[in-house]
């Protein structure tokens, strides 16, 4: 079987290593057995792409600069997005992502871009450039019931508010806003957060959760995913929540 | 005011001489204190000479560092701060030890690595005759945000700058500061011409891919690495430059290049390389250093701290090289490649302040390429981060082995003989080349 995934705007939103998270995705489709096949959707794509086509869809995070640019070539896909969403289509949104698929964004200079209006949450930043949340953040979030701690970096000056659904509670880091209990935004076949560094590195569980969720949908059945040698992945956990959680 | 400069300079002299007393390394604590005491400090200091300044994310400790050797064998009389400091604080601190007690710094020349954030807040305060600006890449993201703020910054202090400016005229980010100050006549790019290995399309994460004056996506000819490359606007032709100085004949293997039809020996092999040296180039050739002292230095001299620094244990070879972003690490790597022989690696991660907390930047490093590396150690404390980073990128994870403590890191390297490359981040080189130097010693095996 393979994975068909569109990468959007690979060339201007992958600010923190965010290309990594497609790479881990290939790397865990691969040692299954399992193709990937990334498309880069670069502006002035939309009339050509069919979006419900693909098992997932992924946005990173940029600068502004780079979110200005593209906020109109994004609303031009709207419809189609919002289809594919509702068709099940995997989303993972990093950052910027995150952002962009809420109601609007108002950046640092009073600027209001706005979002695809997909979910209900929007997104202010400060006017001060230098209140950002930066720094390690560590989430308890559950997947399919079972709890997970997700770990990244997050680094945002964007607030967001009126998230019906987080992604998880905050166990070390900010989150949503500063000394926010919750991060990011969850449904089913969403996850849309602030933490890259990339995420799916941290989180191999995770990664496996989107994973069986676009494979389980393309075949129509669950499919039981094959475990993998996470040895590295498991020390590496281990010794950023040692640090973390238990400082 | 005299009186403020007086006890300026009287204060940081003697916690300097308090901290030269102590044995401690007085290389930021003064300046750090007359900083916080004072906003102006910097100001109570009389120069008369011409100051130099060197900024960008790569290279600035090597460039700053071959600039200064120019003067000096040039039979100059000059201050600089070969080791970074390159802050304010440091600067600052710099300059209280090579001053007298009327704040009068004696030189011919000051030649001044300077933190790319800090142009603004030192050289408001001191007059700067030149600065050379290398480049700009992503680097510390968590500490500098997007290095659009960083170039913001810069340009804001050039719009007013009216000295001599050398930019990198083949990186989109640097040569638009040539924009910054249409009145200023002193603005001179580097360039240098398309070598063997440029490739027609990006290979690694870059920056800057559209026109800053009209956001435009640029147009390159050709990609030396990362964004730098022969580039233009094709709407509003922002990047049709011409050099004050072009390297041509680039030859990695003599290693050589040409300058003005002159033929220069090198002792480093790495384009990357090359582009530092033609901003040493451009320097020279703006002050009239001679050729013959040109040529000396570009053929003999070497920037030993732990960038790409030799050592040898028992005949086997390690090439140290620092590298704290992915630029730095995706040259290294191409480095490490360009050797054919099979060989070992180390990976030193930190994750200090001084490295930025957010170790993601080690994912826009292309290991992909990896040839003949048949065993990487890992270490540091993000060991496991990038020993993972590695292993997804298609490395087979039974050659890689994690060894967080250095010395264990280092003896677990030299098990094996053959050639070995070690690749450090920021605060992780002085501590590798330490390790290094006790094991070589053979205290290492006494741990």
């Amino acid at each position: 079987m393979t994975l068909k995934i569109l990468h959007m705007y690979p060339n201007m939103l992958d600010l923190y290593g965010d290309s990594g998270n497609m790479e881990l995705l290939r790397y865990r489709l691969g040692k299954r057995g399992y193709d990937a096949e990334i498309t880069a959707y670069t502006m002035g794509d939309g009339a050509k792409t069919d979006f419900e086509s693909y098992d997932l869809i992924y946005l990173g995070g940029g600068a502004d600069f780079e979110q200005q640019l593209l906020a109109d070539d994004l609303l031009s896909c709207r419809d189609k997005i919002v289809n594919a969403y509702k068709s099940g289509v995997f989303m993972l949104m990093i950052c910027g992502g995150y952002q962009l698929m809420g109601q609007y964004y108002k950046d640092s200079n009073g600027k209001k871009i706005p979002g695809l209006g997909l979910f209900d949450y929007y997104t202010v930043a400060s006017t001060n450039k230098r209140e950002r949340c930066i720094g390690n953040i560590v989430i308890g979030a559950e997947l399919e019931g079972r709890k997970y701690k997700v770990i990244g970096f997050e680094n945002h000056g964007g607030m967001t508010d009126n998230v019906k659904t987080p992604f998880g509670k905050v166990l070390f880091g900010n989150g949503n806003k500063f000394g926010s209990d919750t991060e990011g935004y969850f449904e089913k076949n969403v996850v849309a957060t602030y933490l890259h560094g990339p995420l799916l590195s941290k989180n191999p569980k995770l990664a496996d959760y989107i994973i069986s969720y676009c494979l389980s949908r393309r075949q129509g059945s669950p499919v039981k995913l094959a475990p993998l040698n996470d040895k590295l992945e498991e020390e590496c956990r281990k010794v950023m929540l040692g640090r973390l959680l238990q400082g | 005011m005299f009186i403020v400069n007086f006890f300026t300079i009287l204060i940081g002299k003697i916690l300097s001489g308090i901290l030269h007393l102590l044995g401690k390394n007085a290389g930021n604590l003064p300046g750090l204190v007359l900083c916080t005491m004072r906003k102006n400090a910097l100001k109570a200091f009389k120069i008369d000479c011409p100051i130099i300044a060197v900024t960008g994310t790569n290279g600035k400790t090597s460039v700053t560092n071959f600039i200064a050797e120019m003067f000096r064998k040039s039979g100059a009389d000059i201050i600089t701060n070969p080791e970074g400091n390159n802050l304010d604080t440091g600067i600052t601190s710099l300059l209280l030890n090579h001053c007298s007690m009327t704040g009068k710094v004696k030189a011919d020349y000051l030649i001044l690595e300077t933190d790319e954030s800090h142009v603004p807040v030192v050289y408001s305060k001191l007059k700067l005759e030149t600065l050379v600006v290398l480049n700009f890449f992503r680097d510390q993201l968590d500490r500098n945000g997007e290095v659009e703020t960083l170039i913001l910054k810069v340009n804001k202090f050039c719009k007013t700058f009216t000295g001599n400016l050398i930019l990198n005229g083949d990186d989109p980010n640097v040569a638009r500061l040539g924009l910054a100050n249409p009145n200023n006549p002193n603005v001179k790019y580097f360039s240098v011409e398309k070598y063997k290995y440029a490739t027609d399309t990006l290979y690694e994460a870059g920056e800057g891919r559209f026109c800053p004056r009209c956001g435009t996506a640029l147009a390159y000819d050709y990609y030396q690495y990362s964004h730098i490359g022969r580039f233009v606007c094709p709407k509003c032709g922002y990047g049709n430059i011409t050099p004050y100085v072009k390297l041509t004949d680039i030859d990695l293997q003599k290693p050589s290049f040409k300058a003005e039809g002159v033929e220069y020996a090198t002792a480093g092999s790495t384009i990357y390389y090359m582009y530092n040296l033609c901003a040493v180039y451009a320097a020279a050739k703006l002050y009239n250093i001679d050729q013959k002292v040109i040529r000396k230095v570009f053929k003999s001299f070497k920037v030993n701290n732990g960038r790409m620094e030799q050592f040898e244990y028992k005949g086997s070879v390690l090439t140290l090289n620092l590298a704290k972003n992915p630029v730095g690490a995706n040259m290294t790597v191409r480095m490490i490649n360009e050797c054919e022989d099979e060989k070992e690696m180390l990976f030193v991660l930190n994750d200090n302040l001084a490295d930025g907390y957010d170790v993601s930047w080690i994912w826009d490093i292309n290991f992909s390429i990896f040839k003949n590396v048949t065993r990487v150690v890992t270490s540091g404390r993000r060991a496991y981060d990038i020993a993972v980073r590695i292993k997804c990128s298609g490395y087979d994870e039974d050659k890689i082995l994690v060894r967080p403590d250095l010395d264990d890191a280092v003896k677990e390297l030299f098990s094996t003989g053959g050639r070995k490359f070690a690749v450090a981040n920021y605060t992780a080189v002085q501590p590798t080349r330490a390790a290094l130097n006790r094991f070589i010693k053979g205290e290492g095996a006494a741990k």
